[in-house]
């Protein structure tokens, strides 16, 4: 699979451990698809929303697309929001539903039924995935999500088996079938992961695989290996930079010299490290790899998010390791 | 308190707060192993699903028991990861009124589902895990690691959400009535639930009801008591022998849920003891504004004889300046909105995870610094 192919699923999820640029990630993703033509609802789920800042973009409401680049859509979207919108659309009286919305019953029930709210969520993107208009013509060519991190994602990405597991027959059991269906589906969906490479983003990102090819049975897109240093420095030359400082007469030279080689010294310790734990998971993980590097910048923004974009575009995808057992 | 070393020394629980993937859990770990090299009797309890403390203390697998660490010196350090399935079982075990009722509620499908996925379940149970651990008066010394800051008040409010989920009077309500006096009552009492559960019968198919029901009546009369535990916990949250530290990493989305995280705890009236940057860069060697560049390129080439790999170099150390100088500018303006004066840690970018002892002990001399 390299980015042509993972252009061809309309269902794009992005999930990965906290912290290792993930919302990047997918916004850097949803920026590719949209140069290429295509448009893209971009979804975060649960919790602070951070697209709207990276695209320079607005703050819609929950549950609300909101353009924001050309061809880009964002939308927020939360459990809670998501099953009021769903009962208005299965209970049309409308007297009815500010009832039962006023009751405390129904907020004690919201609260307190386990996985509702993730079940809800993922409803909601379901129905963003498959939404057509009045032509008939697709709404999204892609719908990318940004997921929660790993032990959050996972959640979300259980509860709709759990829910038709649970119940045997009736609507919550037709409508979780249906997202298990979509969920599980190759040629819609891809499963995305990312991660940077250092030890415990790697072992969390095999975890997270493992759960995904083994116990949801869910088809996996790329493994996006962000933040790589990769300076291509020498050694040598550090060695060459710390004997010159220790020459220099001069305290503003000599301090700048062994400044220039600490920092040569740090990108070369990152760079080995990448290169181990990236090493790591290309034998661990049967998925192609993107390496996007790590980018420097004062305050990272809509700029870096472009140059990211771009040097996802250029990437080649490096063939797994093994291709046993690829769905 | 200045220094984060004074911070530990005068509390008996340390709450570690934070976004995901900012160094929380290794934070954690090594104030603890501070407290036990300072001769105190520490327990590290993490409820993080990814087992990372595991890794940073090199443990194989933490269970539900405390693990010895050991270290050199008269203190002791235990380690303990919360198992949330095994916690809500051995909370239901305690307080079963019979084998009888515990069996059925152990079978119960709905609870099944309840223990694995409730939200806020984790968090409450790390906080009734401490309470139990803080009332064993085993140790002098406890520090927590907790669940990302994207549910920060989840699990500061933990506590009353289970009170209230357990609530007899909403399961009375609730449920009760389904069983003792059937539809007919319950739509008198109220026309909008009626309809709802009549809604969600169709749509679920009466089993899943018939669980969820059968489940609540086990529960009710389980938990008495129940309230009085919750308000103790929330005590043990806001006592003044509790210290909260927030650990956050310079980046700019990271500081943004630490802010809302500092807010949420000023509301609270719980005050923030400390705050740990991690992952600093480095301080700034230069002003780039005013360093002339082409002098350093030919000082840096005249050093490693090479005008290409000097190019490569200097581009480096520019790089890691401006990064470095985002950092400081950024943590200087979140300090600056912090409310109170909370001793503050800076701990440089390690290239190599800290997944021992001996790591943990290489970042104390930052963390514990004025």
């Amino acid at each position: 699979m390299n980015l042509d192919q993972l252009f061809t699923r309309r269902l794009l999820v992005v999930a990965g451990k906290g912290g290792v640029g993930k919302t990047t990630v997918a916004c850097a993703l949803a920026l590719e698809a949209a140069r290429r033509g295509r448009s893209v609802l971009l979804c975060e789920v649960d919790g602070v929303a951070r697209a709207p800042q990276l695209l320079e973009a607005e703050r819609g409401a929950l549950g609300q697309a909101v353009a924001a680049r050309p061809n880009i859509s964002l939308m927020a979207i939360e459990g809670k929001a998501a099953l009021a919108e769903y009962l208005t659309m299965i209970i049309p009286v409308k007297r009815l539903l500010q009832a039962v919305f006023k009751s405390q019953l129904y907020h004690y029930f919201v609260a307190a039924a386990p996985g509702l709210k993730e079940l809800m969520t993922i409803g909601k993107i379901w129905y963003e995935a498959e939404r057509v208009d009045d032509s008939g013509a697709r709404r999204w060519d892609h719908v990318i999500v940004d997921a929660p991190a790993t032990g959050h994602g996972l959640q979300y990405l259980r509860m709709p088996a759990a829910a038709r597991d649970a119940f045997e027959v009736g609507l919550v059991h037709r409508e979780a079938t249906r997202l298990v269906e979509l969920l599980t589906d190759p040629a819609r969906t891809a499963i995305n992961l990312v991660t940077t490479a250092e030890e415990m983003p790697v072992n969390e990102t095999v975890t997270m695989y493992r759960a995904l090819r083994e116990d949801l049975h869910m088809p996996t897109g790329l493994l996006f290996v962000n933040r790589l240093h990769d300076g291509g420095l020498a050694a040598a030359d550090v060695e060459r930079l710390t004997a010159a400082a220790e020459r220099s007469r001069d305290d503003t030279e000599r301090r700048l010299l062994r400044a220039v080689a600490a920092r040569a010294r740090e990108e070369i310790a990152w760079t080995a490290l990448n290169t181990r734990h990236r090493a790591r998971l290309a034998g661990a993980i049967d998925m192609p790899i993107i390496d996007l590097p790590f980018l420097f910048a004062e305050e990272f923004g809509f700029a870096e998010l472009r140059t990211l974009a771009e040097r996802m575009a250029a990437a080649r995808t490096s063939a797994p390791v093994q291709r046993a057992g690829r769905k | 308190m200045k220094t984060i070393a004074e911070v530990v020394a005068r509390h008996n629980v340390v709450v570690c707060a934070g976004s995901g993937g900012v160094g929380k859990t290794t934070t954690a770990a090594a104030l603890a192993v501070h407290g036990a090299l300072q001769g105190r009797r520490t327990m590290v309890l993490t409820i993080d699903p990814a087992r990372r403390l595991a890794d940073a203390l090199g443990l194989r697998a933490l269970g539900n028991e405390a693990h010895v660490v050991p270290l050199p010196g008269p203190g002791s350090l235990e380690a303990m990861m919360l198992d949330q399935k095994g916690a809500w079982d051995a909370l239901v075990e305690h307080y079963a009124p019979s084998a009888d009722v515990c069996q059925r509620i152990l079978a119960n499908r709905f609870y099944q589902h309840l223990s694995e996925s409730f939200a806020g379940s984790q968090e409450y149970m790390a906080i009734e895990q401490l309470a139990e651990l803080q009332a064993s008066g085993r140790y002098d010394l406890i520090v927590v690691d907790t669940p990302p800051t994207r549910h920060a008040l989840d699990f500061l409010d933990a506590p009353k959400r289970i009170a209230a989920f357990l609530d007899r009077g909403v399961i009375r309500w609730f449920i009760k009535p389904y069983f003792s006096a059937g539809w007919t009552t319950l739509r008198v009492v109220n026309r909008a639930a009626g309809s709802l559960l009549r809604r969600l019968e169709e749509a679920t198919g009466v089993t899943a009801l018939v669980e969820i029901s059968d489940f609540f009546n086990s529960m009710s009369g389980l938990f008495d008591g129940f309230e009085q535990r919750v308000k103790s916990v929330d005590k043990l949250l806001r006592a003044r022998s509790t210290a909260f530290v927030l650990v956050a990493t310079p980046e700019a989305q990271v500081l943004d849920e630490a802010e809302e995280f500092g807010r949420n705890l000023a509301e609270l009236t719980i005050p923030l003891r400390a705050m740990v940057f991690n992952r600093v860069h480095h301080e700034a060697a230069t002003d780039l504004r005013r360093l002339d560049e082409e002098w350093l390129r030919g000082l840096v080439a005249g050093a490693v004889r090479g005008r290409e790999r000097a190019g490569r170099l200097v581009d480096n150390f520019l790089r890691y300046e401006m990064q470095a100088r985002g950092d400081h500018l950024r943590m200087e303006a979140f300090r600056r909105q912090l409310p109170g004066r909370p001793a503050v840690a800076m701990v440089p970018n390690f290239e190599e995870d800290l997944h021992d002892v001996a790591g943990l002990r290489r970042m104390l001399p930052h963390l514990l610094a004025a």
